[in-house]
Formats: C-alpha cells, sequence, structure tokens
C-alpha cells in the first residue's frame, strides 16, 4: 500500500533522511518510533508531499507520488495528521471539517468511507462544538477535530505524528479508541511516535529510527520483546 | 457650525469613506489570504482608474465596458505580482518585512511606470447616475457619491459572504492561516494566494475607478489611498474586511469632521491622531478580538 524505498531528504545543505525504506501494507497498523531529532517528522513532510526528496522513491497503491504535492494527497488515499494538529484556528470545527470533505468528496468522485455523521459520531465533542473557533478548544479536542479533518480525506491510510504529544492521559486513551475502531474498519495506519508503550498497543509492527536511518525493525509479535531489551530501547530511544 | 455643514460632512466623509474601505478591504483581503502587507494596494486604483480612463478616452469603449476592463486591470496585476513575485519569494521562506519591502519597491516602480507612460496630468472620468445631486436639508450629496457607498456596501456583503460561505474562501483564509495544514488538507496554497491577489487588485481597482469622477486621478493617488486604506484596514483589524469597511468609514467621517471643526490643512493630523487613540484603546481594531476572524 505505502512503500518507501531508499529515500533520502533534507533542508538546505543539510541531509536529514539517508536511504530510508519502510512499507506500510494493506490495513496494517505500523509505528515509527525514535527519540527527538531522528528525523521522523521529517519522514512525514517528505511523504505527505512538504518536503520533495531527494532521492528514492514512495509509492502508494502502485503510484510513484514521490512528486506529488501535499494537495493532492488525497486522490491518492493518503491523510496526514501532523505534528502540532495545524489546524486552522481561527476558523469553527465546522469549517475545518468542511474544507476536508468537499476535498475528501471530490477525491472519491463521492463515494465516501468516511461520511460527515459517521466522523462526528467517532468524536461526540467535535459534534458539540461544531461552532466554536477551534482556537478556543482544548489540545484534546483540537486533537480529535484534526483526526476529523484527515478522515473526511477519505483516506484508506492515516498517517499521524505525535499525535499524544502534550495530551492528558485520558485524552490519549480516548484518541486510541478511536485509532483502534479505525483499524477495524481496515483502516491503515503509519503512526509515529516516541511513546513506545503506546505505538507497542496499537500497531502490529514499527521501525525504529536514529539519525536519519532505520536502526531496527521490529516485527508482527515482536513489540514485547523488544520494550524487554532495554538495551536496544535504550539505545535507539534515549 | 449649522447641521446642513455637519449633514454635509457626514456625506463627504461617508463617500470617502467608502473608497477607503474598498481600499482597506483589499488590503485585508489580501493580509488575510497572506499575510503579505500589500504597500501597493493604492497602485491598483491608479491602476484600475488609469485602464478605465484610457478604454473610455482612447479606445473608445462604452462606459460600463471600460469599468469591466479597469477592474480585470487590477486582477490581472494582482495575479501577476503573485505569480511573479510572492510565490518566488514565499518557496525561499521570505519573511512578512521582505514582501513589505517587496511591495514597496512594486508600488514606486509602478507610480513610475503610470508617470512616463500616461504622462503627470489628472484624468476625470464621468460620475455613475449622472451629473444630479440630492439635496437633504440643504446639505448636497452626488448621484455618483450614493452609487459609491451602494456599490461600497454591496462589496462589504459579498466578501463577508465569498469568505465564510464559499469553499474558495474558506480555503483562502486557511491557507494564511496554515500554509502546511492546508497543504495537507487538499487546498492549493500558492492557487488561493493567487486569488487573494486577485482579489485584492478588484477590489483595489473598484476603489480607483469610484473616487475617480470625484477627485481625479494621477499617477500620485496611489500613495495616498494605500496610507488611507491601510489605516482603514489595521482599524478594523487587518484580517477583516468587514472590519476595513468600518475602518474606512470611521476615517472617512473623522476627516470631514476635522475640515468643518478645525481646518482642511490638519485635516490629516486630526485623522490619524484620532486613530492613534482609537489603536491605544482598542489595540486589536474597532470589532475587537472576535472582529479579527470575520469578514
Amino acid at each position: 500500500m505505502l512503500e518507501v524505498d531508499s529515500v533520502s531528504a533534507g533542508y538546505g545543505a543539510l541531509t536529514i533522511l539517508r536511504d530510508v525504506s519502510l512499507k506500510v501494507g494493506d490495513g496494517e497498523a505500523v509505528a515509527l518510533v525514535g527519540a527527538n531529532g531522528a528525523g521522523k517528522t521529517t519522514l512525514v513532510r517528505t511523504v505527505c508531499g512538504l518536503l520533495r526528496a531527494r532521492g528514492g522513491h514512495i509509492v502508494k497503491n502502485g503510484t510513484d507520488i514521490t512528486t506529488t504535492p501535499a494537495h493532492d494527497l488525497a486522490r491518492h488515499g493518503l491523510a496526514v495528521v501532523l505534528e502540532n494538529r495545524r489546524l486552522f484556528g481561527e476558523l469553527s470545527v465546522r469549517e475545518n471539517l468542511v474544507l476536508a470533505e468537499t476535498v475528501g468528496r471530490r477525491a472519491r468522485g463521492g463515494q465516501m468511507r468516511f461520511t460527515w455523521d459517521e466522523v462526528t459520531a467517532l468524536f461526540p465533542v467535535v459534534k458539540e462544538r461544531l461552532d466554536s473557533a477551534v482556537e478556543l478548544l482544548s489540545g484534546g479536542q483540537q486533537q480529535m477535530v484534526a483526526i476529523a479533518r484527515a478522515l473526511l480525506l477519505q483516506p484508506d491510510l492515516l498517517i499521524m505524528d505525535e499525535p499524544s504529544t502534550g495530551l492528558a492521559p485520558k485524552v490519549v486513551k480516548d484518541i486510541l479508541l478511536v485509532i483502534k475502531a479505525l483499524r477495524e474498519r481496515g483502516m491503515g495506519l503509519l503512526l509515529i511516535e516516541q511513546n513506545v508503550g503506546i505505538a507497542s498497543e496499537i500497531t502490529d509492527r514499527g521501525y525504529v529510527m536514529a539519525l536519519g536511518s532505520i536502526v531496527h525493525e521490529i516485527g508482527v509479535g515482536e513489540w514485547q520483546s523488544f520494550l524487554k531489551d532495554e538495551r536496544l530501547v535504550k539505545a535507539y530511544l534515549g | 457650525m449649522t447641521l446642513s455643514l455637519v449633514l454635509q460632512a457626514v456625506f463627504a466623509g461617508v463617500t470617502n469613506g467608502m473608497v477607503y474601505a474598498l481600499v482597506g478591504m483589499g488590503l485585508a483581503a489580501i493580509f488575510k489570504g497572506s499575510r503579505v502587507i500589500n504597500a501597493m494596494q493604492g497602485e491598483f486604483s491608479v491602476i484600475g482608474a488609469m485602464t478605465t480612463v484610457l478604454l473610455l478616452t482612447k479606445a473608445g469603449w462604452p462606459y460600463p465596458a471600460a469599468i469591466a476592463g479597469g477592474a480585470l486591470a487590477g486582477a490581472l496585476v494582482g495575479a501577476f505580482i503573485e505569480v511573479a513575485f510572492v510565490r518566488y519569494m514565499a518557496k525561499k521562506n521570505a519573511s512578512e518585512d521582505s514582501f513589505l519591502l517587496l511591495t514597496i519597491g512594486l508600488a514606486l516602480t509602478l507610480s513610475a511606470s503610470i508617470l512616463f507612460f500616461v504622462g503627470r496630468d489628472g484624468h476625470l472620468l464621468p460620475p455613475l447616475g449622472g451629473e444630479g445631486v440630492l439635496i437633504v436639508l440643504d446639505a448636497v450629496i452626488q448621484f455618483h457619491a450614493l452609487w459609491l457607498i451602494a456599490i461600497g456596501i454591496g462589496a462589504t456583503l459579498l466578501l463577508r459572504t465569498f469568505f465564510h460561505r464559499t469553499t474558495v474562501g474558506l480555503s483562502m483564509m486557511a491557507a494564511s492561516i496554515d500554509a502546511d495544514g492546508a497543504a495537507t488538507t487538499g487546498i492549493n496554497v500558492a492557487r488561493m494566494r493567487t486569488f487573494t491577489f486577485v482579489l485584492g487588485g478588484v477590489l483595489g481597482a473598484a476603489g480607483g475607478i469610484l473616487v475617480t469622477p470625484l477627485i481625479g486621478v494621477d499617477y500620485q493617488l496611489g500613495l495616498n489611498l494605500t496610507l488611507k486604506g491601510f489605516a482603514a484596514a489595521v482599524l478594523g483589524g487587518l484580517t477583516n474586511p468587514l472590519g476595513a469597511a468600518v475602518g474606512g468609514l470611521t476615517l472617512g467621517l473623522v476627516e470631514s469632521l476635522a475640515i468643518i471643526g478645525i481646518s482642511s490643512s490638519y485635516k490629516d493630523v486630526v485623522a490619524f491622531s484620532v486613530l492613534i487613540v482609537i489603536m491605544i484603546l482598542m489595540p486589536q481594531g474597532i470589532l475587537g478580538r472576535a472582529g479579527r476572524r470575520g469578514g
């Protein structure tokens, strides 16, 4: 479904990603873990077209999307919840969602994977605050709006960059429940997380990133053994 | 000071204020859609008005067609500036002050170009609605001024509807609030910024075309309109075209009342002093914080 093949990328003279490869299969949930500064967010920005790859290929459902601009990703069934959510704070929740719904409807030719009602049912808080300015919501509520917005783009693969950062444990728990519900509907997931406990709870397998490269793979059923290996965890995650 | 004199000042203030409002709304629309403070907003007015004058007098176009041509010229220049300069600079992550410098440079260039190609003479356009006037309690207002006010109010309402009721308007706001967030929501950020400059160009041109029957247009008009439009936009909160309309009317009225209360020589001093006081008392603009997200 998503294949990142030997991708390198960076900013100016600085190369951040070096020969990064990973795969996310249909309906699979894969984690990308790593310490601060490992290059995880740079990889997200490269995959979703915000940063141009300097080498390698990114393929989604058989189509090379390496040079596809970010605003065309919905047509390839890809949506991303960026770090810090990147919502339109001055606009209302409804306006944030309407924009995504319009794009998603166009991308899918009207065949919606997630209807407005389904998405707002997943997040009752979002439904209650539709006419509030997003900037007036709490961090947890904003995260839910960000996920709802991404779902209305009708993706079959959702990329989430640090969705738990800065949120209260109760809110994180609610968000994880939603992610699990999405997985049951067959949604693919690439989860970027510093918190390996969360990553191990909701993904099938994972990649460990350090200094811009994939340095370790965690196979299906290997999360617990990875977490128990203090040497590995300390070496890669700090 | 008689009632008719005050009423006359109010008529003049509302008329001038609506011109400032149109220029300010264009400036606010561009800032709202791109976070660029456009120091050449008044030049859009000169381009729109001069094009209308030339199409009417030199090319012999009918007046409505010449007006449409003037508005189109504003739109095209707006689009050109975004595509040729702003887009390139945005790719290089130019700062807000770089954009300000760019638009100051473009304003001076356009003004000099108009001086070179059209000359330093002023030009007038025929008033809309003919030469007739309306007399209320001995105060006189031209039919053209009534047209100008009506068009200004219509543009304000249309703009508000456009930004909050259309996908393109919402997308333009989204693109300016968070470009990465907008791009990953499927919004073509560069295209939205171009639309923003087109909109700003049309509004600026409309202001210029409408003010020309009253005061004429020459190559120097742009700077004055930019200053007044900028003041109007800042008064309204800068991101809020509706606020710019309120700001423009406030500015126009304060100016006019300063003329009859003190002297026409000091109208700018009085007007801008009042604006400074307003901004000290209401730093978020006349409409306050809530107004900043309106439009």
